[in-house]
């Protein structure tokens, strides 16, 4: 399972995840060897092919195409399960974690930092993000092996749809509750004039990046304004 | 100010590059995200409060970006380090802004770098396509060895050249407390705008906007309260 | 409401379409359009699961596609059109031009014979000319992971 967390060791345009995906299927596929040398070879250049998915959901894919790999399932039949497989963890997997549980315990974690927690605020964030990924992947690996071609439908059947659901909502309550929480604790420090100057900021970089998406993009929005900043104060305004 | 001595610089680096490693390769435990590297470096530089301004204002640019598929995205990590490396030790009213336009630009190099890296992978798993389509594993445990290889090079490179970049801004940059103070505020309100519209993007015109809204109107009631 | 996106993608339905797109864009219709898929239940399964259940996704053939275009063009839905390569999207294009007019290249990989024109896009040449030739024939081609990334013009493709 260890593998798991370096399954982008490798990433490219290629095959994107293929080799990180072959790296940690390595060890699942060794007592094939034994069994059938060629079917072994051929396991493990399937492997390391083209694969996308979340890193975190990478477990499913692993066990599921393993085990079909040990019941002889044709290869061109496990080559589309692989491809099949990327949608839905991909999708799944972005909306649980990047969209998800990522917003929603960083907007706690920023929540908690203005509020004067600190260093328990991060390590909240860091032991809570990992605590649940690695419970993931334990439980994807398992689940994949034990499915097999059948590992559509127990997924279906799991916990992950319901959880998708209610960390949407989540996430976007703790950013929301974040964001004015942040804005406070840094201008409570400059007094009025410049706490409405830095607002007009933000309005102006919410209105132009979304005018001039995706040629504007926040970062570049700040750096111009930076500049123009310097340049005005330069000529004196 | 904080002097960047090697007892500084060195545990700066090797955070900065396992910080780089782990925006994509390995372990992904979200250390790489602003706030967490932020934080820390600014513990090994001796100034735990920058590093939290810093990073909460980086963690802010952060939210604006989704990493999925193959999308091109800033590396906030080692531009973090280095942003902290650049602030520590002085008002962060005063540095905030000037760390912040270096960590943007350094960011947007390491996103560049992210596209190198990929593409190096590529060659070579080129070089080794015979190998891989034959099934041998240790070409597979070659490759993968070696992409980790060049994304801690990557992060290492990143973190170095942002501390010496921090080094000259430090002794160099010739700007009045005005203008120090206003790039601040330009810091702050670019980076609040750029947390809105990642949240916005994310919340769509789906039910998830309502509880954005009800979010924000706890953070105003929280922030007033406070 | 209307199909609003044509996209070309060979990893089909994922989180770039779902979260990226689908959001941006309001899309509460995926049409699939893809032979093998529209006739395997199993990778079906696999495929709805990646969308939200509010979105309504399709799986249909070329044959179906090109039958009920106009039909999505104006059930009040505002739909995304999704096929996995160049020739299928070609083919909708030759049906019905008024539906797709804007072609989003998404996402080609590699393949032998592909060359990358861009580090999400891979096209053979042949792929290329027959993009070339919508494009001549009327129809306005860009290369786009993601509505937050430039768009990308054919002709700097080549």
């Amino acid at each position: 399972m260890l593998r798991l967390f370096a399954v982008q060791g490798t990433w490219n345009y290629e095959r994107m995840l293929g080799v990180g995906m072959g790296y940690a299927a390595e060890p699942l596929l060794e007592d094939l060897k034994a069994v059938d040398p060629v079917r072994h070879g051929e396991a493990v250049a399937r492997s390391a092919e083209f694969f996308n998915c979340n890193p975190n959901l990478a477990g499913l894919a692993l066990g599921a195409v393993t085990r079909a790999e040990y019941e002889d399932i044709p290869g061109p039949q496990i080559a589309r399960l692989r491809t099949a497989l990327c949608s839905p963890l991909g999708a799944m997997g972005d909306e649980l974690f990047w969209a998800g549980l990522v917003p929603a315990l960083m907007g706690a974690a920023l929540v908690g930092v203005v509020l004067g927690a600190g260093w328990w605020a991060i390590a909240g964030f860091i032991l809570a993000y990992n605590g649940i990924r690695l419970w993931t992947s334990y439980w994807s690996l398992r689940l994949g092996m034990q499915s097999g071609m059948r590992v559509g439908s127990a997924i279906g059947a799991s916990w992950l749809p319901r959880a998708i659901e209610l960390i949407g909502p989540v996430a976007a309550f703790t950013i929301g509750a974040a964001l004015p929480l942040v804005a406070a604790w840094y201008l409570t420090a400059f007094g009025w004039p410049a706490g409405i100057g830095a607002a007009g900021v933000t309005m102006a970089g919410i209105a132009l990046t979304r005018w001039f998406a995706p040629f504007l993009t926040p970062v570049r929005f700040a750096l111009a304004a930076m500049i123009f900043l310097v340049i005005l104060r330069r000529v004196g305004v | 100010m904080i002097e960047l001595s090697p007892e500084v610089v060195i545990p700066l680096l090797v955070w900065g590059t396992l910080v780089g490693l782990d925006l994509v390769s390995v372990p992904q435990a979200m250390i790489s995200r602003p706030l967490v590297a932020g934080t820390v470096a600014g513990w090994l530089a001796g100034d735990v409060h920058t590093g939290v301004r810093v990073g909460v204002v980086f963690e802010l640019f952060a939210l604006d970006v989704l990493p999925v598929g193959a999308v091109r995205y800033p590396d906030y990590g080692p531009a973090t380090v280095a942003s902290v490396a650049l602030g520590a030790g002085s008002y962060w009213q005063l540095s905030l802004g000037l760390s912040v336009a270096l960590g943007l630009v350094l960011a947007m190099l390491g996103g560049w770098t992210l596209q190198l890296v990929r593409r190096s992978n590529a060659r070579a798993i080129q070089s080794r396509a015979a190998a891989l389509a034959a099934g041998e594993s240790s070409a597979i445990r070659r490759l993968q060895y070696g992409g980790l290889l060049r994304d801690a090079c990557r992060g290492f490179t990143l973190t170095l050249l942002g501390i010496l970049l921090a080094i000259v801004l430090k002794e160099n940059a010739r700007l009045d407390e005005q203008t120090h103070l206003a790039l601040t505020l330009v810091a702050i309100g670019s980076s609040l705008a750029a947390a809105a519209n990642g949240a916005f993007r994310s919340s769509g015109r789906s039910a998830r906007f309502k509880w954005l809204a009800a979010g924000a109107g706890a953070g105003v009631l929280l922030a007033v309260l406070a | 409401m209307s199909i609003v996106l044509c996209r070309i993608d060979d990893r089909l339905i994922h989180g770039q379409v779902v979260i990226g797109w689908g959001r941006a864009m309001a899309i509460d219709l995926i049409i699939l359009v893809d032979d093998q898929v529209a006739t395997s239940d199993w990778e079906q399964e696999l495929y709805r699961m990646a969308v939200a259940p509010e979105i309504e996704v399709r799986f249909v053939t070329l044959a179906d596609a090109a039958l009920h275009m106009a039909d999505w063009q104006s059930n009040g839905k505002r739909g995304l059109m999704l096929t996995g390569d160049v020739e299928t999207m070609a083919t909708l294009r030759t049906s019905n031009p008024e539906v797709v007019q804007r072609i989003n290249l998404g996402g080609i990989h590699h393949r032998p014979g592909r060359r990358e024109r861009l580090p999400f896009l891979y096209l053979t040449d042949q792929e290329l000319r027959s993009l070339q030739l919508l494009e001549a024939g009327g129809a306005i081609i860009t290369a786009q992971d993601l509505p937050t990334t430039p768009p990308v013009a054919l002709k700097s493709l080549a």
